[in-house]
């Protein structure tokens, strides 16, 4: 009955907005996702998880509430990873060519980055240098960077939908934190930066040894006892701030406090035009949007008003939190003309990052969604 | 001794790399954290902690030659994760104490620049954090245990080596108030890194 009364709500306009949005995620996500896909199951799978990125399109267009189903798809497609590529490791755990399906995480990717330039060092095998060869990579980084930039970090990471989806479960923090956190906040960029030089250092994937929380479950770890044992306290560690830290302070603690990518990607995400812009006319200083902020990318700036830092990750949060509706998606800090009409109300800032975010994020799930869907089926049907 | 030095000279240009990639853990996050826009003045925090692995150099080159004319030629055991702990140790001590916020720490107090930053200390541990390519000079000098010919010799390695290292200049205009602070922090996790492989070699 709600969800009749909510659809009888929305005007025709508003609803054929919405439609041709969702319409324009569906196409290319569906298009994209089918020969990913197509590879090795039937398209069938890639239609679902099209239409499902399509109607997160519809849902965020109808009721302007971006963080809430971005979440939504964010965290499936997240355990859509967990589920698919996990199993499959367990599946496969004797089988040696199933390296060759290890997709290259993207986390993985920053830290070795000086061993690379020297060695040509890469951490993951690779299947060929067309499927996640460095080439390809740093093409496909240079898209997503210039396409969502930091917004990689709120739409499409497999390790934030885990961090995310866990921070939105209780409903007030149990732990909350002061000022001091900022102090810490830049604790991602110092350990990029370390990582970078120990790794270069040894020619070892030094993160995916010693804080990797995926890696407890694979073979990385050390002959000797008691270096395993310290392997294992970091890692758990690391598990820890991904599941529990969230869950405690309904902040995502992994991502803000540990992940070397959200550094490298608050630095190269300069290039990317898109920005979360407070509007220092309307803030009061009710710092509600620092409250609301997963990320702890608000702080307190000059004059007690919001200051959004470098480590914003466009997940739109704050959007709804700000009393004054002064927060919102621009290009370069400016919003675009309002303009009338269906389309009219597609063409501003927040639609095409929108649009931008949530079709790469769509298009780069369907690697392990599609198969994650399939999988579940099977499970179901067994 | 001309040719000594240029032996000396060849060998930390043959293993320079493997020289910088020992030293950068610690002096890219040391100039991070102590540079300033002005280049001057980072030069002479360079020149600081050059000194300091110069006088380790010189320090070990004696070691050496006394060693050798004593007819031992092996390395102690605990040379290296010593060299490596006592590093991280005041590589720690020196980034705890400079993180801001920290309001216990007794370093943040009006102490002279100079013994809060200690680069010419951080150079000289460096210096004693024994690397392959040293180790292998050091065994050369064990070999002719002469005093004047061991300096020529780790004089000739100290210069190659100081060419790999000195880049890392040429990145520390950029430095500002925000790398300031990212530097101390990777300070602090290169030290208790170092900390651990020397706790690791020792017990």
């Amino acid at each position: 009955m709600k969800a009749l009364a909510w659809l009888k709500e929305i005007s025709g306009e508003k609803a054929a907005a919405a439609g041709v949005f969702a319409a324009l995620v569906f196409i290319p996500v569906f298009i994209f996702s089918g020969r990913l896909a197509a590879r090795e199951i039937s398209r069938y799978y890639a239609l679902a998880w099209s239409l499902f990125a399509a109607g997160t399109a519809f849902a965020i267009s109808c009721t302007g509430r971006v963080s809430f189903y971005r979440r939504l798809f964010f965290s499936v497609s997240a355990l859509a990873f967990l589920f698919h590529f996990k199993l499959g490791l367990v599946n496969n755990i004797f089988w040696p060519a199933s390296f060759k399906a290890a997709p290259f995480c993207h986390i993985a990717m920053a830290p070795y980055f000086l061993g690379y330039l020297y060695q040509q060092y890469l951490a993951f095998m690779s299947g060929g240098w067309k499927l996640w060869g460095p080439l390809t990579l740093g093409a496909a980084w240079l898209f997503v960077t210039l396409a969502i930039g930091r917004g990689w970090c709120s739409w499409a990471c497999f390790y934030g939908g885990i961090d995310d989806g866990l921070s939105a479960v209780a409903r007030r923090p149990l732990i909350k934190f002061g000022g001091w956190v900022f102090k810490l906040r830049d604790l991602p960029a110092a350990l990029l930066v370390f990582l970078l030089l120990a790794s270069l250092a040894y020619m070892l994937p030094v993160y995916c040894l010693w804080l990797c929380p995926f890696k407890l479950t694979e073979g990385f770890m050390d002959g000797e006892t008691s270096v395993r044992r310290v392997q294992y306290a970091l890692m758990l560690f690391a598990l820890a701030a991904l599941v529990i830290g969230p869950l405690l302070t309904k902040k995502r603690i992994f991502c803000s406090f540990l992940c070397p990518f959200a550094a490298w990607q608050a630095f190269w995400g300069r290039l990317n035009p898109f920005r979360i812009t407070a509007d220092q006319g309307k803030c009061t200083g009710c710092m509600n949007c620092a409250r609301s902020c997963p990320m702890t990318a608000i702080k307190d700036g000059p004059g007690g008003k919001a200051a959004i830092t470098a480590y914003c990750n466009l997940c739109g949060q704050c959007l709804g939190a700000c009393p004054q509706g002064g927060i919102s998606y621009t290009v370069f800090g400016a919003a675009f003309p309002e303009a009338g009409g269906i389309l009219g109300r597609l063409f501003s800032a927040g639609y095409l990052f929108v649009f931008s975010a949530l079709t790469l994020g769509a298009v780069f799930s369907s690697l392990w969604a599609p198969a994650a869907i399939r999988d579940a089926v099977k499970l179901i049907l067994r | 001794m001309p040719a000594l030095f240029s032996e000396g000279f060849l060998l930390g240009l043959s293993t320079g790399f493997y020289c910088l990639a020992s030293c950068l853990p610690l002096l890219a996050p040391y100039m991070m954290a102590e540079g300033r826009v002005a280049w001057k003045f980072n030069f002479f925090i360079f020149l600081e902690f050059t000194g300091g692995r110069f006088a380790a150099y010189m320090l070990f080159a004696l070691l050496a030659t006394l060693a050798g004319k004593a007819g031992n030629f092996a390395l102690p055991h605990w040379a290296l994760p010593g060299g490596m702990l006592a590093c991280g140790l005041l590589m720690t001590a020196l980034a705890a104490f400079r993180v801001s916020g920290f309001s216990i720490c007794l370093l943040k107090q009006n102490l002279d620049p100079f013994f809060r930053r200690l680069p010419m200390a951080l150079g000289f541990v460096t210096g004693i954090s024994i690397c392959p390519p040293f180790a292998a000079g050091f065994l050369r000098l064990m070999e002719l245990a002469d005093v004047l010919k061991g300096f020529a010799y780790f004089g000739g390695f100290f210069s190659a080596t100081s060419l790999f290292i000195s880049p890392v200049l040429l990145g520390t205009p950029w430095i500002g108030q925000k790398a300031n602070e990212i530097g101390r922090l990777t300070l602090l996790l290169a030290g208790i890194w170092y900390v651990v492989l020397g706790l690791q070699g020792l017990l």
